[in-house]
């Protein structure tokens, strides 16, 4: 994780606390507002970068550690930045049968990226999930909203040529 | 009190206990990893697993259980001792097994229960942990390959440090424990972590393959650093201080001690000590033996008010009030003086004509007891941290309010519901005054405050003082000024804080008066939980003062003993330990009385930059090396008796003095003992303590107070807009000059920096870390720059303790110092 981290401070770069400002405007005066400043600052950068979780330690007057404690926590935070789109490839017991593996190395393979990780342009971010509750769909992918399922190999070379071709903004 | 059944052993416990401390106070011994008496209880490493018969014969914690009436417990059955055998052995699957070359072995938790329950097989199979072991910082290590993630480390730093250094990170089989971002431990460095620490995750790093456990002498000693007064325990091994031991049964602070204290005490057995008498010979200093040396001295210690002594505060009881005896009786001088003469006058003189007493009407037990903290300045963390601590807990735990009037932010601002209301620097006593002014206006006085002499001239001298005009003064909104007066008076019990030390220059006697005053005016006094305490920076400050070793009946102060050495009126200059060429301020004015001075005699432990000047230079011994009392900030007095023999040559100055005295007039003086029982004889407060009714926890000397209303003296501070208020003062790490010899605290605080404000270092161009160039009228000062939001736009801090760069090149003694600062 220690190397993780470096590279997170390598690559991060300068970020404008005043969207996190914004948030924490908004709820400075709610007990207990540490949860929704958090969830409110992923939603305004895409993810917690640490100048901002550091930022929010020094306004809500937390500990910093502590910050990181619910970060590390609950895995709807994220600490890198993420990808446009979000690849989740279900490996839960009914996909698993149908070939989920092979489904989750074709993506690997093709983006080089491995679980939880994101392509260098910020395009995909690659995540594997326990299930998505579609299993008559098994095999089964998604890219943000978009639901692909009875997925085959492929299908994984349509689907990162259909959403390599939108362009980032 | 409820009654209920432990082991079929019928006994009683408080109504607020859990099983666990019910089968403590029982003498009945639970095993347990995560459990501290000082930490609120958690639950987490599943040892102290008792069965009730009420709960269905249910296995559950005892640590987190309250007792009910008529419990029936059972703490050793055949299947709980299974249940600990088994959390044991899941413990072991993943701790590594390097007892030989883990510090921790013989004082382990983890193996002592081990090998309690005999667990030597494992059913289980697993690989043990790869965390990385954190090094990044000199004094403490952290190893989470071998935590049992009982978290005492993390709610200590939370619940009494207020640090927060550590977090659990992760969750299920990867959590761990670390700091945000897996970064390496960067805090203050207290140490208690370690003290905590059930297994040897967090291990002292200078004590690392010093010494095993079992191979250490314990011996309770008093800290030797703050004024604070704590006992610590020192680890001796071959006649030397190799640690500081945690025995959670000591002093009022049941254990807890800052960085200095747990760091610090390498000064003791430091190589850099000096061995032997020196005598400057031709120029030049050569070793000479006690006896040269010591009737050298005695035939300058002659010409009654020719000669004069400096002391520091470190000193014994014993060897103030024999040091007194010497310079008057023997000597004929009245010219002795210690803390560079104002460090001790809030007391001397404040309080005296205040409380007629010249010492503080409240302890340091009183924290906790109090329903509102009035403190004044943030230093009162960085001074006396383990006061600190009693702050920190009496405001979490407690609910304790706390207020505080600063200079500056500080950690005590961070406590939940602080309300630290910055003021201009210098200007303490008219806040004060205002406060007091706004209680009369709204009429919150005690009742019998028009009736305490002093009331009609000091309620006349407010009228200058109204929340308006010391708002404009001092940055305070009036409103602000009125809410802290309300607050104050409403509160049941109130208590108000402040340090005093070489570095602060402004706390003398006006603002131990005006805090007096506020006290005084509100009834807020002689009870539990209210008064004010006046902390003293040096481990014997309030006995330096109980022992009257400062200038009464027409004696110099210690900057007038230091200009009539320059302008001859002194002849021989006595220096106990005190390091005034770094410490007193006015560094140019301290170097031409030192040179100019005839003769000047140092005693101490290190060859200072003071006793580099001696004529003389006699080696003295710690605190760890003696024996005598201290008197902490709060009147407790403590004996402390040596740990080691006698470093080298060194001796003890009450040896040094007592040697003196019998080479001067031929008087014999006797024990420290004999010593202390004449003090017992004549101080008030200090009736019938002997050493040994003074035990391990010490004993208060009583203060009697009664009271009177002093107008204080006010200076308005001169700002000047174009340049910088500078205020001097203590750091964490640091206590004086002596822990520059601690390698503990110069590990982590090595240098000199001045503390600025994010606009000032903005408008300036000064980054962190920048090589800046400060200067006053007195002079100038390279020093590194430390951007810091802490500290208000227009005011930069200084610490004072450095030789390196000193404070005192800058600081010419005023209370605040306007400099400029240029890259």
């Amino acid at each position: 994780m220690s190397e993780v981290v470096a590279q997170i401070e390598e690559e991060e770069p300068e970020v404008d606390l005043a969207k996190a400002d914004q948030v924490i405007d908004k709820y400075f005066d709610l007990p207990g507002n540490l949860m929704p400043v958090l969830q409110g600052v992923q939603d305004a950068y895409g993810y917690v970068p640490r100048k901002v979780a550091d930022h929010v330690a020094e306004r809500l007057n937390v500990y910093p550690s502590q910050i990181y404690g619910v970060l590390t926590f609950y895995a709807q935070f994220h600490l890198k930045p993420r990808g446009k789109f979000i690849i989740r490839v279900c490996v839960g017991t009914a996909c698993h049968v149908q070939g989920a593996q092979r489904i989750k190395e074709t993506f690997f393979n093709t983006l080089h990226i491995g679980h939880t990780e994101t392509t260098s342009d910020l395009r995909f971010t690659f995540e594997e999930v326990a299930c998505l509750g579609a299993c008559g769909m098994a095999p089964l992918a998604m890219v943000n909203d978009d639901t692909y399922g009875k997925m085959t190999v492929q299908k994984v070379d349509e689907i990162v040529a259909k959403y390599s071709a939108i362009p980032l903004d | 009190m409820v009654n209920l059944t432990i082991d079929d052993k019928q006994v009683t416990a408080p109504k607020d206990s859990t099983i666990y401390d019910a089968a403590r106070i029982n003498g009945i011994k639970i095993p347990i990893l995560c459990h501290d008496k000082k930490l609120k209880p958690f639950g987490a490493c599943r040892m102290c697993l008792v069965e009730v018969e009420q709960m269905k014969g249910r296995q559950i914690p005892a640590c987190t259980t309250p007792v009910t009436e008529g419990m029936i417990i059972r703490t050793a059955t055949p299947e709980i001792i299974k249940a600990r055998e088994l959390v044991l052995e899941l413990l072991l699957l993943n701790h590594p097994l390097d007892c030989p070359v883990c510090d921790k072995a013989g004082d382990c938790d983890l193996q002592n229960l081990a090998y309690e329950y005999k667990v030597d097989t494992n059913r289980f199979s697993d690989l043990k942990f790869q965390h990385e072991i954190d090094y990044n910082n000199p004094l403490i290590e952290r190893d989470m390959n071998r935590c049992v993630l009982c978290g005492k480390c993390v709610r200590i730093c939370d619940e009494i440090v207020g640090y927060g250094a550590l977090t659990f990170i992760d969750r299920g089989i990867e959590t761990k424990i670390g700091c945000e971002f897996e970064k390496g431990l960067d805090c203050e460095f207290c140490g208690s972590c370690i003290s905590v620490c059930p297994v040897g995750s967090l291990l002292a790093r200078p004590f690392k393959h010093k010494a095993r456990f079992w191979a250490l002498t314990n011996h309770n000693s008093v800290c030797g650093y703050c004024g604070t007064g704590c006992n610590l325990t020192l680890g001796v091994k071959d006649n030397k201080v190799l640690t500081t031991i945690y025995n959670d049964e000591q002093g009022f602070h049941k254990g807890q001690l800052c960085a200095r204290g747990r760091f610090g005490y390498q000064f003791i057995s430091s190589d850099k000590r000096l061995t032997s008498p020196m005598i400057r010979r031709n120029g030049r200093m050569t070793e000479a033996t006690w006896d040269e040396a010591l009737d050298l001295v005695a035939s300058r210690l002659k010409g009654g008010n020719e000669v004069a002594a400096l002391a520091t505060a470190r000193l014994t009881n014993e060897e103030f009030s024999l040091f007194r005896k010497m310079m008057l009786e023997s000597i004929g001088s009245k010219n002795f003086d210690h803390s560079a003469g104002y460090a001790h006058s809030a007391l001397s003189k404040g309080f005296v004509r205040s409380f007629g007493v010249s010492a503080s009407p409240a302890s340091v037990l009183d924290i906790q007891k109090s329903d509102l903290l009035l403190v004044i300045k943030t230093d009162s963390y960085e001074t006396h941290p383990v006061v600190g601590f009693e702050i920190n807990m009496a405001v979490k735990n407690r609910g304790v309010k706390l207020n505080i009037l600063s200079d500056k932010r500080g950690k005590l601002s961070k406590l939940p519901g602080a309300k630290t209301a910055i003021h201009t620097p210098g200007n303490e006593v008219a806040v004060l005054n205002a406060i007091c002014k706004a209680i009369l206006d709204k009429k919150l006085e005690d009742s019998s405050a028009a009736t305490i002499p002093g009331f009609a001239e000091f309620s006349k001298s407010l009228e200058l003082f109204t929340p308006e005009k010391v708002a404009a003064q001092s940055g305070i909104p009036a409103e602000t000024i009125i809410k802290i007066a309300t607050d104050y008076a409403s509160a049941e019990k109130a208590l108000i804080i402040f340090p005093i030390g070489l570095a602060y220059s402004g706390h003398t006697e006006s603002l131990a008066s005006a805090a007096a005053n506020l006290a005084i005016i509100t009834g807020k006094l002689g009870e539990e939980g209210s008064g004010v305490l006046c902390m003293s920076e040096k481990n014997n400050g309030q006995g330096a003062v109980d022992m009257g070793f400062y200038p009464q009946d027409g004696g110099m102060t210690a900057q007038q003993i230091l200009d009539s050495c320059v302008d001859g009126k002194v002849k021989t200059l006595f220096i106990a330990g005190e390091n005034p060429l770094v410490s007193y301020p006015d560094s140019k004015k301290v170097k031409s009385a030192l040179d100019k001075v005839e003769f000047l005699v140092v005693s101490d432990l290190f060859m200072t930059e003071t006793a580099e000047l001696a004529d003389v230079v006699l080696p003295a011994c710690s605190y760890a090396e003696k024996e005598g009392t201290y008197t902490s900030l709060d009147r407790r007095v403590q004996y402390v008796k040596p740990a080691i023999r006698k470093l080298a040559q060194s001796k003890s100055d009450f040896e040094i003095i007592s040697q003196l005295i019998s080479k001067i007039d031929g008087k014999e003086s006797g024990t420290p003992a004999e010593q202390f029982s004449e003090i017992c004889s004549k101080t008030a407060g200090y009736e019938g303590m002997t050493y040994s009714t003074l035990g391990n926890n010490g004993a208060f000397a009583t203060t009697a107070i009664k009271a009177s209303l002093v107008v204080p003296e006010y200076t308005p501070v001169v700002a000047d807009a174009s340049k910088l208020a500078l205020v001097t003062g203590s750091v964490l790490y640091h206590n004086g000059t002596l822990s520059q010899h601690g390698e503990g605290p110069v590990h982590v605080c090595p240098e000199a920096y001045l503390e600025l404000s994010r606009e000032d270092a903005a408008r300036l161009l000064i980054n962190e870390k920048d090589q800046i160039t400060v200067t006053s009228e007195s002079g100038s000062l390279q020093l590194i720059a430390k951007v810091s939001p802490r500290i208000p736009k227009g005011v930069v801090f200084l610490p004072y303790h450095f030789p390196a760069a000193p404070a005192n090149k800058v600081w010419s003694g005023t209370a605040v110092t306007m400099v400029s600062i240029a890259k």
